[in-house]
């Protein structure tokens, strides 16, 4: 093992080459097999997890630096305001104190389980959308709501929307969804929710949509990484039933975090402040260059880019996002201008398109699987060179889509205990010792992230609601509450303090202490 | 809890004790406390039931997306 413990890909370096002995190929896609496997150490889901488990007790022994939230939702001009009850997502920001960040803290999103309710997912005749059937094959549960659906009366918006001249879209694909309100405008249960009837614990299913059918009512639930809570209190994945008949659906936890690990962009420090050796610029080795949108912040006319504004302020999100087809133009003016939307590489924004981590084959604990093979990666489907589909999409509940370390911790807080990934690091002496030392990394990180965060960060680190529009927070918003960007609007923040007392930032609201 | 009311979380890890709310607060200030402090943490359950006639969360989000396809901004 190396002595040095001076990067994170330390973890696995090859010991010390002899003199005029064969050195392997350090780039990321070398093919250097030894070094392919550095790599997979490195980028494995299970360091994120093994990590994230030690910034959840991190997180327990320090004060937490958590944000809590209620958003009321904008209404689009000309609807009708609101009556009664308010259509909010209450959440909360948590902020992650890291050593690499310019502004010391990374932060992440959450937004809490019963947020959205099928409850209120109504047909034409208000009837109430519960889950009226289901059918299943080897992957998917196929739950068939109440109601009357048709091509004249599809799914309503957010399940579907549709767009003239397109199939539509359906923002609530990759939702996790659980059957855990048993009668309409009823409290959502818990693990220990006994039916007076039996005697027993309801129990509940989880699972993420993977997508629905508008004409006919179906909502298609993925198998693999679904979650059940049993009569007994267990959480078991993947679960064991479907879900149950007659109940209604609502959202479980959703998650989103800005750093660059999670949304996969490079990161570059603006600032000479605090830190002594960041890149000035953003790079992007070119082996690493995936074609992908990127944004741009706005107010009015003027590109905006810093960190925080006003809670009266917002900026406009412009998403660069060239033609969906890969092709470039059929042909090149000799002026070699640059023609918009020839191309969709954006060098020094994104490293990677998300690198979507699935096991081969269906699901192991499922009966009739095959074991588990090298990973593939499937970001899209192509025919004869030209690509047909892009399936990146977010698939929040699963190992399948790579969590970062930080949504890991508070999936550990939640109490699911994510599954352990079975990308376990491979190619080093020691299991043991890798293990202790990436334990022991993480902790002097945390307290060293702490440290510098309290000396220096604290007087110029962003903060919630007020870094909402930032370049690197806005997309987390938007997908965050998986609603249009131009709807997140910082006025309509109510933040609570420590002691739980609410307060408006955007009408001069400050917390208590 | 009983008789959750709207906005109410009625699951989650996170009961303080007395001990645990004491650290939480700064400083040496006098402030009243009543209730559970830090309103939602990641992995809570909130109860959020809207009656006929009200504009639900889903609605809302739903009314949003309706509106970008359209091209319509939120109402200022």
């Amino acid at each position: 093992m190396a002595k040095t413990f001076g990067s994170f890909s330390a973890f696995s370096k090859p010991p010390k080459k002899q003199k005029f002995g064969i050195e392997p190929i350090k780039s990321e896609f070398g093919g250097s097999e030894p070094d392919s496997i550095y790599t997979i150490n490195r980028e494995s889901s299970w360091s994120r997890w093994r990590r994230g488990f030690e910034i959840a007790t991190a997180s327990l022994a320090h004060n937490t630096i958590d944000y809590p939230f209620t958003y009321k939702i904008p209404l689009p001009a000309g609807a009708s305001p609101a009556s009664g009850n308010q259509p909010a997502i209450p959440g909360v920001f948590r902020g992650f104190p890291t050593k690499n960040k310019e502004l010391s803290c990374h932060w992440a999103g959450v937004r809490v389980a019963g947020s959205l309710r099928f409850d209120n997912v109504l047909d034409a005749s208000n009837v109430r959308a519960s889950i009226a059937s289901i059918t299943e094959d080897k992957e998917f549960w196929y739950i068939q709501l109440a109601g009357t659906w048709s091509s004249s009366n599809t799914l309503p918006a957010p399940l579907f929307i549709p767009i003239a001249g397109t199939d539509g879209i359906k923002p609530t694909n990759g939702e996790v969804i659980e059957d855990r309100i048993i009668t309409p405008e009823g409290v959502p249960i818990n693990r220990d929710s006994i039916n007076p009837n039996t005697q027993k614990r309801y129990g509940f299913v989880q699972a993420v949509v993977a997508d629905v059918n508008q004409n006919t009512g179906v909502i298609k639930l993925r198998k693999r990484g679904s979650v059940e809570a049993t009569p007994d209190r267990i959480l078991v994945t993947p679960a064991t039933r479907p879900p149950n008949v007659g109940r209604y659906f609502m959202t479980g936890t959703r998650y989103y975090c800005s750093c660059q690990d999670y949304t996969r962009r490079d990161y570059a420090y603006i600032s000479s402040l605090g830190q002594t050796k960041g890149k000035k610029f953003p790079l992007t080795r070119v082996a690493s260059l995936k074609p992908g949108r990127y944004e741009v912040l706005k107010i009015g006319d003027k590109v905006s880019n810093q960190a925080m504004t006003s809670a009266v302020v917002n900026r406009k999100m412009q998403i660069i996002s060239p033609s969906a087809d890969f092709n470039v133009p059929p042909s090149v003016a000799p002026t070699t201008q640059t023609i918009p939307g020839s191309t969709r590489d954006n060098p020094g924004v994104y490293s990677d398109f998300g690198s979507v981590y699935i096991r081969s084959g269906s699901d192991p604990s499922l009966p009739g699987a095959k074991s588990d093979g090298i990973p593939s990666y499937e970001d899209y489907t192509a025919k004869d060179n030209v690509i047909t589909s892009l399936t990146d999409f977010w698939e929040p509940v699963l190992d399948e889509f790579r969590y970062c370390k930080h949504i890991y911790s508070m999936k550990f807080e939640e109490g699911l205990f994510p599954a352990e990934p079975s990308d376990f690091p491979v190619g080093v002496g020691s299991m043991v010792d890798w293990e202790q030392k990436l334990v022991a990394k993480t902790e002097k990180d945390q307290k060293e992230a702490v440290e510098k965060l309290l000396a220096t960060g604290l007087s110029y680190m962003d903060i919630p609601p007020f870094n909402c529009q930032s370049p690197m927070m806005v997309t987390m918003m938007q997908k965050l509450f998986n609603i249009p960007s131009n709807f997140v609007l910082l006025q309509n923040f109510t933040m609570y303090d420590k002691t739980g007392k609410a307060y408006t930032p955007s009408q001069g609201g400050t917390p208590a202490l | 809890m009983t008789d959750p009311k709207f906005g109410d979380i009625v699951d989650t890890n996170f009961i303080y004790s007395e001990e645990q709310r004491n650290a939480r607060k700064f400083g040496e200030s006098e402030v009243l406390i009543s209730g559970q402090p830090a309103t939602y943490h990641a992995g809570d359950v909130v109860h959020l039931p809207y009656q006929a006639g009200e504009t639900s969360t889903i609605e809302a989000i739903g009314l949003a997306w309706g509106a970008f396809a359209s091209g319509i901004n939120p109402a200022e």
